[in-house]
């Protein structure tokens, strides 16, 4: 009886994260308060949460809070100075008259564990100028590098993920 | 020799195209009926989207007739590629981050398929925009989970009720209001709000969901024979 009710709980409190979420994309879309759109707005949320909640709960999207979403933004920063400091490096290195690349495919682990930060994480590491997602296999992902630094899969973890999987580690803990 | 004809050619056409086009004054609007839709549209139909206003409301049953014609495609498409024998291939698993990108999107794309029929009397896009965006949605799916099907009957249910709401809303006209087939009978409510223009939105949301499952059975056709 009480794992049932709790059970219900969660469900609840799912069913209430996707339809917030589709909520505020519909207000971003129409961007206005008048309560035409607000009524529409909330039956088609209610209608695509409604058929869709059971295939989205196992993608692992983060519980949010205030200091989740202030590591978010956090995030969002780290990643654009880490983006602007590879394009500088991948600019040296396309304009330098020797051309000093080193090309090759490395393997990095990953401690995350939900399908939707792995998302991330190789996303952001393909976004990085210089390194490409190529798969991801479990807790390993395969990475083609413009200048391979190491081939040992510790360190060029630490090179390639530590950076971001450090605030990423705290958004989905 | 053949070089020269070829140009004296070429001079022709082009002289003739400039010779008849400078003729025709360029950005005015030149036939009767389309400064008759731009003038009173907005009063008649009560939709702020002019092409709105000429697609589902002077033209609705030509648009009927532009629906029959996906459906009609769809149907040939059946036919041509049913195939008796059934063949069983491997099929690879998507990566993670397709599977995992996919399945994260689907819900926003269905979301911005609702948008773009539900305000197609308003902004640009309407029914077949949005049914289109729907498509895509499920294409994605079938693209990164390899093995997922739609349900074929709810598919099917949901396209004829679309086409069923189109034509009874157009029958309603009939007896109502003006009396002609697919008269606007329903208020037309203020200009530029969500519930206006009578019975435009709702026979836009039924195309949206028409057309959505139309080309969704066209993509499942295509997809199980590759």
């Amino acid at each position: 009886m009480a794992k049932s009710s709790v059970k219900n709980e969660s469900s609840v409190k799912n069913f209430l994260y996707l339809f917030i979420f589709m909520m505020l994309i519909w207000l971003a879309l129409t961007s206005s308060l008048h309560w035409q759109e607000l009524i529409v707005g909330c039956v088609v949320s209610i209608v695509i949460t409604f058929f869709l909640n059971s295939n989205y709960q196992p993608l692992g999207l983060p519980s949010l809070n205030l200091i989740k979403i202030f590591y978010i933004f956090i995030y969002l920063i780290v990643l654009f100075i880490e983006i602007v400091k590879a394009n500088f490096d991948v600019a040296y290195r396309v304009l330098h008259p020797k051309m000093p690349i080193k090309p090759g495919v490395v393997i990095i682990k990953t401690s995350l564990r939900q399908d939707i930060a792995k998302l991330i994480l190789a996303n952001s590491i393909t976004l990085t100028p210089g390194t490409f997602t190529l798969d991801i296999k479990k807790d390993k992902l395969l990475i083609h590098w413009i200048y391979v630094r190491s081939e040992n899969i510790e360190d060029s973890t630490k090179l390639i993920g530590a950076r971001f999987e450090k605030y990423l580690g705290k958004i989905f803990s | 020799m053949k070089k020269f004809f070829s140009l004296i050619l070429l001079i022709i056409i082009v002289v003739g195209m400039i010779y008849t086009i400078h003729q025709i004054p360029f950005g005015k609007n030149q036939s009767k009926i389309g400064k008759y839709f731009v003038a009173n549209g907005k009063d008649e139909t009560g939709a702020a989207n002019i092409v709105t206003s000429v697609v589902v409301g002077y033209r609705s049953f030509d648009t009927l007739g532009e629906v029959t014609v996906l459906f009609l495609a769809a149907i040939g498409l059946g036919a041509i590629l049913t195939t008796t024998k059934k063949q069983n291939h491997d099929i690879e698993k998507a990566s993670l981050i397709l599977n995992t990108g996919c399945r994260f999107l689907f819900p926003l794309v269905l979301l911005f398929s609702a948008y773009i029929f539900i305000h197609g009397h308003l902004s640009p896009g309407g029914g077949f925009q949005g049914g289109a965006v729907v498509a895509s949605g499920f294409l994605l799916i079938y693209l990164a989970c390899p093995g997922k099907r739609i349900n074929k009957v709810g598919n099917t249910i949901s396209e004829s009720v679309g086409g069923l709401i189109f034509i009874i809303l157009g029958a309603i006209g009939l007896f109502v209001g003006d009396r002609y087939f697919l008269a606007n009978f329903l208020p037309k409510g203020e200009l530029n709000t969500l519930f206006s223009a009578g019975i435009i939105p709702i026979i836009y949301i039924a195309l949206g969901f028409k057309v959505g499952s139309e080309l969704n059975s066209v993509i499942d056709k295509m997809m199980e024979e590759s």
